[in-house]
């Protein structure tokens, strides 16, 4: 039934703002964007996984996660941090399951990096 | 209300400059802030009060992040009456191609005034007892306008009292009157 493929789509405010954020910051490929209905789309670490972005006048910040597996969360924090991510609180540590590392996209859209400790 | 103060309230309502050319710009379900702004190249404030007034008007509704399913789906959904107004803008825009003097919708109380013409209302108090809470000065002075543009002429008519008699110019009458038939169609 399924392909393969995901989408996770956001509300944003300011699509340039946005852009800029997974792109220069996150490094992620913008691979569709239209201006004029405000509307664009980045490649993530991940084959066919991709973040939708489209702006609205009133956004909400969404309180699920993103979630980007990293092989070493404080090797990728740190590299993140150089290009000015700011985390939030300390890495969560979920015993034998993974490590987490929680930042916001402009908006404040919940977004986390996850070194796997245990494969699933 | 009779047919024709039905038909002359629902022009009155798309009059402005920017009711028509919104309800234009939106699809048939509604339509989102962005893409609205860019088309109509309008300034994010305006948009904003404007879209503000015709959710007031019962003609749009704005929903919530939380009642948007996904981030593409419209802001902004038209009501039944919203529906409907796009059906008469559309007639309005067809019309002002036919008349060829560009928008005249975009001057307050200008359709309603040449719709209240069609109607043979043509005497100054006629036309302004026909068109509710329009003042003096602003028919006086689109009659003025429209004269100018010959879309209107005047005739002076001694009988009873000396008075400007005012009808629609040939080539204005029959858009008009079709505009007038197809807003009926509506109310």
């Amino acid at each position: 039934m399924y392909k393969t493929g995901l989408t996770v789509w956001y509300s944003v405010t300011n699509l340039e703002q946005t852009l800029k954020f997974y792109s220069e910051k996150l490094s992620f490929e913008v691979i569709f964007h239209d201006s004029s209905s405000g509307m664009a789309m980045v490649n993530t670490n991940t084959q066919d996984c991709v973040l939708g972005f489209s702006e609205a006048e009133a956004v909400e910040a969404s309180t699920s996660s993103t979630v980007f597996e990293v092989h070493n969360i404080e090797e990728a924090m740190k590299q993140l941090e150089e290009k000015g991510v700011s985390f939030i609180g300390e890495v969560e540590h979920i015993p034998d399951m993974v490590k987490l590392a929680t930042f916001v996209d402009p908006d404040g859209h919940n977004l986390m990096l996850a070194e796997s400790i245990t494969e699933l | 209300m009779n047919k024709e103060e039905r038909v002359l309230r629902l022009s009155r309502e798309l009059d402005g400059q920017w009711t028509l050319p919104i309800l234009l710009s939106l699809d048939e379900k509604g339509g989102r802030f962005t893409p609205l702004q860019n088309k109509l190249d309008i300034a994010p404030s305006r948009l904003s009060a404007n879209l503000k007034k015709m959710v007031s008007d019962g003609l749009l509704i704005h929903l919530t992040p939380q009642e948007r399913r996904h981030p593409l789906l419209p802001e902004y959904v038209l009501t039944e009456k919203g529906q409907l107004h796009r059906q008469a803008a559309r007639a309005v825009q067809l019309s002002e191609e036919q008349i060829g003097h560009g928008r005249l919708s975009d001057k307050t109380w200008g359709m309603p005034i040449l719709l209240t013409l069609s109607f043979e209302h043509g005497r100054f108090q006629e036309i302004r007892q026909s068109l509710d809470g329009i003042t003096p000065r602003i028919l006086s002075m689109r009659l003025q306008e429209f004269h100018n543009d010959r879309l209107i002429c005047k005739q002076l008519l001694e009988e009873p009292r000396p008075s400007f008699l005012y009808q629609l110019e040939a080539q204005v009458q029959r858009p008009v009157h079709q505009l007038s038939i197809d807003l009926a169609s509506l109310v």
